[in-house]
């Protein structure tokens, strides 16, 4: 056996308990909430907004942004790594590609994306 | 030690139906777009291992292709979120109703 | 290293590359004027460019070439189905010229030219990365289209399509990636060995694979978002989207079905397609009973339209592949034409896809009522159009392949949707309870592709175009 086999199994007993002793109270107790019962205990304070904050919608924007760009460098290194064997074919297409490009980045520009308000 | 392909192929089924679960089970939108690229990234593990497999390279570009669509899919979805978000304040398809089928 | 690409293989993406030229001159045109570029700029240059690619691929008709080692073909099959895309790109720009909002135009015509490129990949696609490409490319451009317009339903109809239509690519890529772990290879032409009818990797990868493509051609399990999103886009996109993404849709399945499956294997695994279809027909047409709305009346009949065509390719038969080609384009000029008729009624806004706006029209503008009947019959596919030449050939195809009960489904079907049709037409000609006000007079454009689609729709009764020996175009 794997020296390591003990521990597997102590590891998925250990789970099996956790997971019995959290779940099995929640089956068998009687529940009869009241407006007391279900308030913030003590100190607690009722919440009173979501948990998680908004974000600005400008942020998406720039994440949006970042994402594109930053998944089209990556296809300059397959380019980079193959650029001595594909030699003048390969520097066309990437010349093509980074038109393409920027022609893009140019529109996203002149209409206004990168402007942080 | 080489890994066996059938630990990829369990490891990707699993990243599958965790996605296909998301997008079924939760209701904000972002996180379901998350969940369809946890999709698109269990197809890119199979690709890799089976590249891997067969020493095939096509899969290897494969995966490559669905990276740079996959990042363009994502940037389209904030967008489409984000214009909803605008005028919507509350983001929930649940809530989004307009249309019945 | 030589670069192993001859000027055969360019000239295959010729048609694509001017198309997506053309999106690009449209950006930038836009970009070095001041403010937003004229309308019939941006139109302008989108059609001359759609045009261009239309001249150049019905060049390549008679070329087969397989260019890229199999990753793009040319020749009849990706001829046909390219001209079909370009069809209902020419269609949507002419009715967004007419109807479309002033704002945004450069960016909705490049949008809907790159649309067209992914579906004319899709068309000559032999390969499961130029497919992938392809459909994402298409449905990618089509999720911003369907929120180009500042309008609530616009907006929920793009999260909808974009949530459910990526999922269904999620299915598909996953698929292709099963499909590629049983050959070690992405090229349909692969797929054909017969040793991969035993291996559970290719079964579970050509059924993800064929969910995908029952997703985008909104058969029944898969067809709740075809109304709300054709309903929520703007009228020319829904025109574009209900003919270009079926169109190239097909075009893949044809090609997975004829060129890509190990012989023995097709049955089985096909079979569960045809059920679909079969259930598509009957929920399609009973789903338009109840609508109030053009676009979703529409929608639920393009449900059942896919039902017919791909009834006509059940068994896998040559002449089946023809039979559902003529019915496509039928299909394209019938569709295009009811919604160029939807827009010359809206002029500005969209009045013309509420159902109400057609009540009397036979006594305010009979010759668009005449054309909008003409449209009606075809889809119900009654006599005098192509949609009834269209749909005996599709039952013959069917009943000599064997899927009589496809044809009994497909009748049954067609039984239920006279009633849809009919009372739409009838409302047409029955006296106007209110006189509603005249339109003005719509761009002559619009007007122009009522008339053409009119006229094709009737043509095609009599001269049955259709590519005599198709099949080994495909492979």
């Amino acid at each position: 056996m794997n020296p390591y086999g003990p521990v597997a199994i102590y590891l998925c007993v250990a789970f099996a308990a956790a997971l019995l002793f959290s779940v099995l109270p929640g089956l068998l107790q009687r529940q009869k909430p009241n407006p007391q019962k279900l308030e913030a205990y003590e100190c607690g304070v009722e919440p009173t907004s979501a948990v998680a904050g908004r974000f600005p919608v400008r942020f998406y924007l720039v994440a949006m942004l970042f994402v594109i760009f930053d998944v089209e460098a990556a296809s300059f290194y397959p380019w980079a790594v193959q650029m001595h064997a594909l030699r003048v074919f390969g520097l066309l297409e990437m010349i093509v590609f980074i038109i393409v490009l920027a022609i893009g980045y140019a529109y996203v520009w002149k209409k206004g994306g990168f402007v942080w308000r | 030690m080489p890994v066996a392909i059938g630990n990829y192929i369990a490891l990707s089924s699993v990243m599958f139906f965790i996605g296909v679960a998301g997008v079924l089970l939760r209701r904000n939108p972002l996180v379901m777009l998350m969940s369809i690229e946890l999709m698109f990234n269990a197809a890119n593990l199979l690709f890799m291992a089976f590249a891997r497999a067969w020493l095939a390279n096509a899969g290897q570009v494969f995966a490559f292709l669905v990276i740079t669509v996959a990042a363009a899919e994502a940037a389209i979805g904030l967008a489409i979120v984000v214009t909803t978000f605008r005028s919507e304040k509350n983001v929930d398809v649940d809530e989004i109703r307009l249309l019945r089928g | 290293m030589t670069i192993p690409f001859t000027s055969a293989d360019w000239n295959a993406l010729v048609p694509i590359a001017i198309v997506a030229v053309a999106a690009l001159l449209v950006l930038v045109v836009d970009l070095f004027v001041r403010g937003y570029a004229p309308r019939y700029v941006s139109i302008g240059i989108g059609l001359i460019g759609g045009i261009a690619a239309g001249v150049v691929v019905a060049g390549q008709f008679g070329h087969n070439y397989n260019a890229f080692f199999g990753g793009f073909m040319t020749g009849g099959f990706t001829s046909v189905f390219e001209e079909i895309v370009l069809l209902a790109l020419l269609g949507s720009l002419i009715l967004y010229g007419a109807i479309g909002t002033p704002d945004r135009v450069a960016g909705t015509t490049a949008l809907m030219l790159w649309s067209t490129c992914g579906a004319m990949l899709m068309a000559g696609a032999a390969n499961l990365m130029t497919i992938f490409l392809g459909l994402e490319l298409l449905s990618l451009s089509l999720y911003c289209l369907c929120g180009m317009v500042d309008r609530k339903t616009a907006r929920e109809a793009a999260l909808k399509y974009l949530i459910l239509s990526s999922t269904a690519t999620g299915f598909m890529l996953y698929g292709m990636a099963l499909l590629f772990g049983a050959t070690g290879s992405v090229m349909l032409a692969d797929f054909v060995n017969p040793a991969l009818a035993s291996s559970a990797l290719f079964w579970m990868g050509g059924g993800m694979f064929l969910i995908g493509l029952a997703f985008k051609l909104s058969l029944v399990p898969f067809h709740t978002w075809a109304p709300d999103v054709y309903e929520g886009a703007p009228l020319p996109v829904t025109a574009f989207m209900s003919v270009a993404t079926k169109a190239a849709t097909l075009a893949v399945f044809a090609r997975f079905l004829y060129a890509a499956l190990p012989s023995g294997a097709a049955e089985k695994l096909l079979l569960p397609m045809w059920i679909v279809a079969g259930i598509s027909m009957i929920v399609g047409n009973a789903g338009m009973l109840a609508q109030h709305d053009l676009k979703r009346l529409l929608a639920y009949s393009g449900i059942a339209q896919a039902g017919y065509i791909l009834t006509a390719m059940a068994g896998g038969s040559a002449l089946g592949l023809r039979y559902a080609m003529f019915y496509l384009t039928a299909y394209t000029f019938m569709n295009l034409g009811a919604f160029a008729v939807a827009a010359v009624i809206s002029n500005d806004g969209e009045q013309g896809s509420r159902l109400t706006s057609y009540e009397g029209l036979a006594h305010r503008r009979p010759l668009l009522a005449t054309a909008m009947t003409i449209f009606l019959l075809a889809l119900a596919g009654l006599p005098p159009t192509a949609g009834f030449l269209g749909k005996i050939l599709i039952l013959s195809s069917s009943v000599s392949a064997g899927y009589d009960w496809m044809a009994a489904l497909l009748i049954a079907g067609t039984a239920i949707s006279l009633y849809a049709y009919g009372k739409t037409i009838f409302a047409m000609y029955a006296r106007p309870r209110h006189e509603p006000h005249d339109p003005k007079p719509c761009a002559p454009l619009a007007w122009a592709s009522v008339v053409i689609c009119a006229v094709a729709v009737i043509a095609m009764t009599f001269y049955p175009l259709t590519p005599s020996n198709i099949l080994p175009l495909v492979k």
